[in-house]
C-alpha cells in the first residue's frame, strides 16, 4: 500500500511537470490562430481557426518570411557541413595520426572553450569590418561561416569516438596499401555515423537557434535569420500577438520535427555526450 | 650476406623515416584549417581584445592610447555596476534553481516507472526551442492580461492588489526574477540529461547493499547517490554558471537594448552590446569583455577548489 501511494505521487509529479513543459507551446500554437481581440480572453482554444496571422507573416513582413527561413536554413546547413568536415578530419588526426606537437595542439583546442564569445565579439567585429565582411553583400555570410566553421567540442567528440574504433580494422586496410586519407574515408568515417548524427543535430540546433552572433554580424535585413527576425519584429508586433506567435511557431517547427523524428536518439546521444563532457 | 642485411635495414630505416614524415604532413594537413581558425579567431583575437581595450577606439579605429582608463572608468560607471550586480544576482539564483530542478527531474524519470522515456523527452523539450521563440512566448504569458495572471486570479489572487499589479516583466522589481524563472525552466531539461547520464553510470550494487543493511530511500539518496553524483554537480554548476554570466538573449528580448525597465535587465553582455553597437565605444566594450572573462575564469577556478580537484577530472 505504501509503495502504491509513492508511485501515485510520483506519477502525479511527472504528469504535472509534463504540463508545465508542454502547455506553453500549446499556448503559442493556439494564440497564433486567434484574432487580436481574442488574445486576452485567454481561452484555451481559438473560437475559429483563424489563419490571418500566418497570411500576415507570409505576405506582409520585411524581410520576407521566405528570406528569414532561407538564411536560417542556408547558414545552419553550411555550418553543419563545415563542422562535420573539419571536426572529423581533425578528430581523426588527433586520435590516430602521429605528428610532432599533437598533444599540445589538442590542449590548445580544449583551451579555446574557455574563451567566452562575449570577449571575442569586439575584436571579431572590428576584424571583420576591416576585412569588409560586415556588409549587405553575400560576403556577409562568409563572416558567420568563418566564425562558426569549427567547434572545439566536435573535435573532442570525434577524437573520443575514433579512439574507441578497433585498430585491427585500420591495420587490415593498411596492409592492403591504403593511405591515411583512404583509411579515414573508407574505414573510420563509415564507422562513426552515430557521432556524425550527434554533431549534426547539436550543430544544427545551436546554429538555428543562435541569436547573439547574427545580431552582431548580420546587419543587413536581407541576411537576418529567424531568431534575429523575431527580435526585430518584437517591438513592431508588441500589441499584435497572433502574427508574433505564428512566427514563433514556424521558427520552432523544424527543430520540433527533428526532435520528434530523432527523439529517442537525441536523448541517448545527449546522455553519451554528457558522460564524456 | 652481412652487407645485404645492413643494406636492407638501412632501406627499411629510410622508408620508415619517409613514412613518418608522410604521416606528420598528413596529420598537420588534417588539422591545418581548424587550427588556423582557432589561432586567429580564438587565441589571436584574445590578444587583439587586450590591444583594443587600451585605446579610445571608435568607428574609425584607434584614436588615442588610454592605458588602463577604460578599465578604471568602467568600475565608476553606475550602469555597468548595475549590470554586474544583475548578472551576479541572476547567476546566484538561476544556477541553484536549474541544477536542483534538473536533479529532481532526473531522479524522477530515472525511476522504473512506465513511460519514463516519454517524460524524459517531454521535460527536455523546453531546452530545444530557440531563446527567441521561448522568450517571446514567455512575454505573452506574463503580460498583465496574460495567462499567468489569469491562473493567479483563478487561485483567488487579486492582481490589482499585488505590489506590481501583475506587471511581471515591466516592473523593475520583478523583471529580473521573472527571467530567472524562465531560464531555470528552460535549462533544467539540459541539466536533467547531465544528471541522468551520471545516474545511469552508478553501480546498482551500492544501493542493493544499503537496502539489505536497512537503509531507507532518503538515506540512500543522501548518503549514496548524492556523493556519487559529485562530478555531475561540478559539471552542472560550472557550465550553468558560465552560461548564466553570459545572459543576453532573454534580457534584450524582454527588456530591449537598455534592459528596461530602469536597467533591471541590463546584464554584462548586454552592456558590451550597448557600448559597442549603440555608443560605438569599442575600446570600452573590449575592456568590459576582458573583465567578464576574468570574472568567469576566477569563479570557475573557485568552484574547482570548492568541489575538490578530483571532481574536475570527472573521477568518482
Amino acid at each position: 500500500m505504501k509503495i502504491k501511494i509513492g508511485k501515485f505521487l510520483l506519477l502525479g509529479a511527472l504528469v504535472t511537470y509534463s504540463f508545465v513543459s508542454f502547455i506553453p507551446f500549446f499556448w503559442s500554437i493556439s494564440t497564433s490562430f486567434k484574432t487580436e481581440s481574442e488574445v486576452y480572453l485567454n481561452h484555451l482554444l481559438p473560437q475559429h481557426l483563424n489563419t490571418a496571422a500566418y497570411v500576415h507573416i507570409a505576405t506582409k513582413i520585411t524581410p520576407t518570411l521566405y528570406s528569414l527561413f532561407f538564411n536560417s536554413l542556408f547558414i545552419a546547413v553550411t555550418v553543419v557541413i563545415l563542422h562535420l568536415v573539419l571536426g572529423s578530419t581533425a578528430g581523426y588526426a588527433f586520435a590516430r595520426l602521429r605528428f610532432p606537437g599533437r598533444d599540445i595542439l589538442f590542449y590548445m583546442v580544449l583551451a579555446t572553450m574557455m574563451i567566452p564569445d562575449q570577449l571575442r565579439v569586439v575584436p571579431v567585429y572590428i576584424l571583420f569590418v576591416k576585412m569588409g565582411l560586415i556588409s549587405g553583400h553575400p560576403s556577409n555570410y562568409l563572416a558567420i561561416f568563418l566564425l562558426k566553421a569549427v567547434g572545439a567540442l566536435d573535435i573532442f567528440l570525434f577524437r573520443q569516438y575514433f579512439l574507441n574504433i578497433p585498430k585491427d580494422l585500420e591495420d587490415a586496410a593498411r596492409i592492403d596499401g591504403a593511405g591515411p586519407l583512404q583509411i579515414f574515408t573508407r574505414i573510420m568515417l563509415p564507422n562513426a555515423m552515430p557521432i556524425v548524427a550527434t554533431v549534426s543535430i547539436l550543430t544544427f540546433q545551436g546554429t538555428w537557434n543562435d541569436l547573439f552572433w547574427p545580431s552582431i554580424i548580420l546587419q543587413a535585413p536581407n541576411h537576418w535569420t529567424l531568431p534575429f527576425g523575431i527580435l526585430q519584429f518584437q517591438g513592431q508586433f508588441q500589441t499584435d500577438w497572433p502574427p508574433m506567435m505564428a512566427l514563433v511557431v514556424l521558427s520552432t517547427l523544424p527543430i520540433l520535427l527533428i526532435y520528434l523524428a530523432a527523439q529517442k536518439f537525441i536523448i541517448n546521444m545527449q546522455l553519451g555526450t554528457a558522460v564524456k563532457g | 650476406m652481412a652487407t645485404d642485411l645492413a643494406e636492407a635495414s638501412a632501406v627499411r630505416v629510410r622508408s620508415r623515416h619517409a613514412r613518418n614524415i608522410k604521416e606528420y604532413v598528413t596529420g598537420w594537413s588534417f588539422i591545418a584549417a581548424p587550427m588556423s581558425l582557432f589561432a586567429v579567431l580564438s587565441l589571436g583575437i584574445l590578444l587583439y581584445a587586450i590591444y583594443i581595450s587600451r585605446y579610445d577606439w571608435g568607428l574609425l579605429g584607434a584614436r588615442q592610447y588610454l592605458g588602463w582608463s577604460n578599465f578604471t572608468h568602467s568600475i565608476r560607471d553606475p550602469v555597468f555596476l548595475r549590470a554586474i550586480r544583475n548578472s551576479l544576482v541572476y547567476a546566484a539564483l538561476v544556477v541553484p534553481l536549474q541544477s536542483a530542478l534538473g536533479l529532481v527531474l532526473a531522479l524522477l524519470v530515472n525511476s522504473k516507472i512506465k513511460g519514463s522515456n516519454f517524460f524524459r523527452a517531454t521535460f527536455y523539450f523546453p531546452s530545444m526551442a530557440s531563446s527567441a521563440a521561448i522568450t517571446t512566448l514567455f512575454i505573452l504569458l506574463m503580460t498583465p492580461a496574460g495567462l499567468f495572471n489569469k491562473i493567479l486570479h483563478f487561485f483567488g489572487v487579486n492582481i490589482s492588489n499585488l505590489f506590481n499589479q501583475g506587471q511581471w516583466l515591466s516592473d523593475s522589481r520583478t523583471a529580473l526574477y521573472s527571467v530567472i524563472v524562465l531560464n531555470a525552466w528552460t535549462t533544467s531539461g539540459t541539466m536533467m540529461l547531465f544528471y541522468l547520464a551520471n545516474l545511469q553510470g552508478i553501480d546498482g550494487s551500492y544501493e542493493e547493499v544499503a537496502k539489505t543493511d536497512g537503509a531507507n530511500r532518503w538515506q540512500i539518496l543522501r548518503y549514496i547517490t548524492m556523493p556519487l553524483l559529485k562530478p555531475a554537480h561540478f559539471f552542472v554548476v560550472t557550465t550553468g554558471m558560465i552560461g548564466a554570466l553570459q545572459l543576453y538573449d532573454q534580457a534584450i528580448l524582454a527588456g530591449g537594448a537598455d534592459g528596461s525597465p530602469n536597467y533591471s535587465l541590463m546584464t554584462m553582455v548586454l552592456y558590451i552590446y550597448n557600448a559597442c553597437f549603440r555608443q560605438f565605444k569599442f575600446g570600452y566594450g573590449a575592456a568590459i569583455g576582458l573583465e567578464l572573462f576574468v570574472i568567469i575564469f576566477s569563479l570557475t577556478l573557485a568552484q574547482r577548489f570548492l568541489f575538490g580537484s578530483r571532481a574536475w577530472k570527472g573521477d568518482n
